[in-house]
């Protein structure tokens, strides 16, 4: 079965859902045993996580704790499920933030608490669904569950334009994935039509070569499905309205996790499924990336609200991950993985920090803030490394995610290359007005005398966050040299030069294979 | 001619729904008031022997009175969804008439009459037993929907059932009389014969004929424009009868328009995948987006209910094998969410079936945690959104639009699908994000009624998460 002989990944993924069920039986008023009860649950699902690493073999592209169940056989769809290079670092992402976001909620969510832990314990179940699946059709059906916890949760414990933010987040989504679902159907039928077999297969749909002129319908779904998601220029308006309305726990996860699935969808599919409309498509994605770099940033800069600047950087920094992606470079592509952890750890961080003085203060306005360094030096401290992070500030993990896009990008295109280093310039504008207007500068608003500083659960939330910043930042390899076969693999996959041409309705012409050479 | 036992054989499910239906009607005359409630339990009884019988039968192959009626496995799979929608049915209808003071013997045979008439519609190649079966399921639907005869708007919705209806069976028969007049038979396999060798002329006076029969069954589907009727009697039924009418009647309704589309006027596909894919269109269209502006629940299901045939006509429309089993397969899911949902709907409805504005749903999800979570998987599911029956019922629907390529009815159908979530969401927004409910609700708490929705609940998830032998069942029942 794979080389642990044992079904690891099913068990990772369905913990959480027999923690809910546990969870769901416990009594409403036992507010802390259920907190406990659900932190330990996820910590477990982490601690089973972590063999994925140690047995990872970063020697081949393969598919990796593979499980292979048929499913529904009338349609050859398959319980398939197994990691790569790729989605290895997103799986132990996944695992590795969830706890520490429900930890931040022990004080945060007072009300519905068993109702919010079963709702977050389903959602690392549907998270983890989406990057192991190896089916495209599992696939989709994990896609759309995750999405039901999140609606629930910006929706129940959300503030008070949550119901309007959480039907955008529901609906944006949902009407990108449903076009997906399309494209999804035909990839089935002209696979078959090509092949003369039914599958769901990921691994063999992207051998099929499929004729250009439905390529491009298909890139065109799946880039809207995903662009949605991560989110990218212009489609991005939900991001906003859900990271600001959700409660802490929701922005981290929503940040963290779910925004990966649009990044990697594109180096699932997009990317390996479509090689050529990848090329013609590059200078276009890269284009509406730039936008969303600089756009972000200078959306950030004019936000009054912490919670929305960090939101905007968001969209920002996810346009680097693009950037990087569809540099088509190694280099570039591994900074673009890399940058989507970092992400992970740097907003999620940053999400968190907005979290502890919101819970003091209820207030994320920045002018309410101002001399936060006097008051509280160690939650200062913290902000003051995430920020640095976020900015991309050498010896953190921020930095060499930017830096080997940058290079990627200097290597597809010096204009590209030139263009984006100046981003960096305002993502530190930005952070570091914020940074000083909050912590810096004298206290004026006397509500703030009274703060008291980060007590242990937040240390004990924030400390493993700050482990990765400086470990990703000083020693990348760990990570570098897991996933490196597999983006050699990917790249290759996008540069493969067989076609099928076959011009017009594939339903009455032969099939004809020939080996076109793109230069 | 006369007719054998074997004739007789095949319809001994109709035959066995027809004997409890009698026996209710005399044994009612005896039973005192108290007692009553032993209708029920025959009825009960009753529907589950025919489903014994229809299942332990299933996948026999047999004509029977000279081909007016057909027993295969689409007959019987349509069968099997008829009498569990109608088991379910009768369960939640049990406290429902107590409370409304009309438990009365004929509700339930009246029920099994049109049931009866359901699975005689639902295994036929013969265009006049069509026609019989839809007048006697009808007539049985009209009396139902005005049976709380003291509430005016019931009366009223079932006289404007009765009209309209009235008027949809006047073109069915003239359009039957046309293929009739044309090709000298009302049995589909000779009409088909006759369409292979007819010339243009002809096969104009049939397009046109077909127009008229598709309007009579586009109105027992609530097709658009012949919807216009279904929100108003949904609205106006009791509940239970809401919750029957939206599931049975189509189930048979659908097999019976496949059967005529697909075996009659098989030689003219391209004309009739012309007219459906218009239909379908505006039939989901019109539906989802009325539905965006309704406050009643009964009503919102009734508008959801129309959609969702637009759904199946795609399947329809798509004009292949993957497409007719895919929409048996949706309407056996729909019975698990819709039941679920109109059972729910009757659980916060109070004396006079009044009180089912979607606003008498905040806070539900509090007050009522486990029928709260199953109200959520119902709206999810008839959304689309999977791990739900729903889900993959839309995902077969869509997917035979795609495999006969065509895909701007595919796309039109997911943004339908889209447009929807906006609707059905917005119910659960209600149970559960506007806060908690100070009014107290006076419910129907009723152990049956709240066994029903947790069974709704289970189906649609087993289907949805492990639909392997379902949908075998369904792909494979189709045999025309």
């Amino acid at each position: 079965m794979n080389q642990l002989h044992f079904p690891i990944l099913s068990l990772i993924t369905y913990i959480p859902l027999v923690g809910a069920i546990l969870v769901s039986l416990m009594s409403e008023n036992n507010k802390k045993m259920i907190r406990f009860v659900t932190f330990s649950v996820l910590v477990i699902d982490f601690i089973v996580s972590l063999p994925l690493f140690f047995y990872f073999d970063p020697s081949t592209y393969h598919m990796q704790f593979v499980e292979r169940v048929p499913w529904i056989k009338s349609m050859g769809f398959q319980y398939y499920i197994g990691i790569d290079g790729i989605s290895l670092f997103l799986v132990l992402l996944t695992t590795f933030l969830t706890p520490i976001a429900q930890l931040s909620t022990w004080s945060a969510i007072d009300k519905k608490v068993k109702m919010f832990n079963i709702v977050i314990l389903l959602l690392q179940t549907g998270m983890l669904g989406v990057f192991i699946s190896l089916d495209i059709f599992l696939f989709y059906v994990f896609w759309e569950i995750q999405l039901i916890p999140m609606y629930l949760m910006i929706g129940i414990w959300g503030g008070p334009n949550r119901v309007f933010a959480t039907m955008k987040f529901f609906l944006y989504t949902f009407a990108g994935s449903v076009l997906m679902m399309i494209a999804i159907m035909a990839l089935y039928f002209l696979n078959h039509h090509f092949t003369g077999v039914y599958t769901t297969d990921m691994v063999q749909l992207m051998k099929t070569p499929l004729p250009l002129h439905l390529q491009m319908w298909m890139f065109i779904a799946f880039l809207l499905a995903f662009a949605i998601k991560v989110p990218m220029w212009p489609f991005h308006t939900w991001l906003p309205w859900a990271h600001v309305e959700a409660p802490t726990a929701g922005s981290v996860i929503l940040a963290g996790v779910l925004l990966k699935m649009g990044t990697y969808g594109f180096l699932r599919f997009n990317l390996p499924m479509f090689p050529q409309m990848t090329h013609e498509f590059a200078s276009f994605v890269v284009a509406l990336s730039i936008i969303g770099i600089f756009y972000g940033a200078f959306v950030a800069m004019v936000q009054p609200d912490i919670k929305k600047l960090v939101a905007y950087s968001s969209v920002s920094h996810l346009g680097y991950s693009m950037l990087g992606m569809f540099a088509l470079t190694q280099t570039g592509m591994e900074g673009s993985i890399l940058q989507m952890i970092n992400h992970g750890v740097s907003t999620g961080a940053l999400f968190l920090t907005v979290g502890i003085i919101y819970e003091r203060r209820h207030t994320r306005l920045i002018s309410e803030y101002g001399g936060l360094a006097s008051l509280i030096p160690v939650f200062a401290t913290f902000f003051m490394i995430f920020t640095l992070s976020s900015i991309a500030v050498p010896g953190t993990n921020g930095f060499v995610g930017e830096f080997m896009i940058l290079l990627g990008a200097f290597e597809s295109n010096h204009i590209y290359g030139i263009i984006v280093a100046f981003g960096g310039l305002f993502s530190a504008v930005y952070m570091l007005t914020m940074y000083k207007r909050v912590v810096f500068l004298k206290v004026t608003k006397p509500k703030n005398l009274g703060l008291k500083d980060m007590n242990k659960r937040e240390w004990a939330y924030m400390v493993p966050l700050l482990i990765f910043v400086f470990w990703i930042g000083i020693y990348p390899n760990t990570f570098l040299s897991k996933m490196r076969v597999s983006v050699e693999h990917l790249l290759n996959q996008v540069n493969r030069t067989t076609v099928n041409v076959n011009t017009q309705e594939s339903r009455l012409q032969p099939i004809t294979t020939v080996v076109v050479k793109k230069g | 001619m006369l007719y054998s036992m074997n004739d007789f054989m095949a319809i001994i499910p109709e035959i066995i729904l027809a004997v409890f239906a009698i026996a209710i009607l005399l044994i009612d005359l005896w039973l005192p008031k108290k007692l009553k409630g032993f209708n029920g339990i025959l009825a009960l009884l009753g529907v589950a022997t025919s489903l014994a019988s229809v299942i332990m039968t299933y996948g026999t192959n047999q004509s029977a009175f000279n081909n007016m009626f057909v027993m295969d496995a689409s007959g019987s799979f349509a069968s099997i969804i008829i009498l569990l929608t109608t088991f379910v049915v009768i369960v939640m209808s049990f406290d429902f008439l107590k409370r409304e003071d009309i438990n009365v013997g004929e509700y339930y045979e009246i029920l099994l009459f049109s049931v009866i008439a359901m699975q005689v519609l639902a295994s036929t190649y013969n265009l006049i037993t069509m026609f019989i079966a839809v007048e006697t399921l009808s007539l049985g639907m009209y009396v139902l929907t005005g049976f709380l005869r003291d509430k005016d708007e019931s009366v009223e919705g079932a006289m404007k059932y009765y009209i309209l209806g009235s008027f949809a069976s006047s073109f069915l028969v003239l359009g039957i009389g046309l293929m009739y007049g044309l090709f000298g038979s009302v049995d589909l396999n000779v009409i088909k014969s006759g369409l292979m060798q007819a010339d243009s002329f002809h096969i104009w006076i049939s397009i046109f004929a077909f127009l008229m029969i598709f309007v009579g069954f586009g109105f027992k589907v609530a097709a658009f424009p012949f919807h216009s009727w279904t929100p108003d009697v949904y609205a106006a039924a009791p509940t239970p009868i809401s919750a029957f009418m939206s599931i049975a009647p189509k189930v048979a309704s659908f097999l019976a328009l496949m059967r005529f589309l697909v075996v009659g006027l098989g030689p003219i596909e391209i004309e009739w995948t012309k007219v459906l894919w218009v239909v379908a269109v505006l039939t989901m269209t019109f539906g989802n987006t009325v539905a965006l502006w309704q406050k009643d629940l009964k009503r919102l299901l009734g508008y959801s209910s129309i959609a969702h045939a637009g759904y199946m006509l795609v399947g329809i429309t798509a004009a292949n094998a993957l497409g007719y089993g895919a929409v048996m397969f949706y309407l056996f899911g729909y019975l698990f969410m819709n039941l679920g949902a109109f059972a729910v709907i009757e659980f916060i409805s109070s004396k006079g079936d009044r009180n089912t504005e979607i606003s008498h749903l905040k806070g539900f999800g509090y007050k009522y945690p486990i029928l709260g979570a199953a109200m959520l998987i119902f709206m999810f599911s008839l959304a689309g959104v999977p791990p739900t029956a729903g889900f993959i019922g839309k995902y077969y629907l869509f997917s035979a639009a795609v495999k006969s390529q065509l895909y701007y009815l595919a796309l039109i159908g997911v943004v339908n699908s889209a447009i929807s979530a906006y609707f059905y969401l917005n119910i659960v927004v209600t149970m559960y994000m506007k806060g908690e409910s100070e009014e107290s609700i006076n419910v129907l708490n009723s152990f049956p009624l709240k066994a029903v929705v947790i069974f709704g609940a289970i189906g649609v998830l087993y289907v949805g998460i492990l639909p392997n032998s379902f949908l075998n069942i369904a792909l494979h029942s189709i045999g025309f």
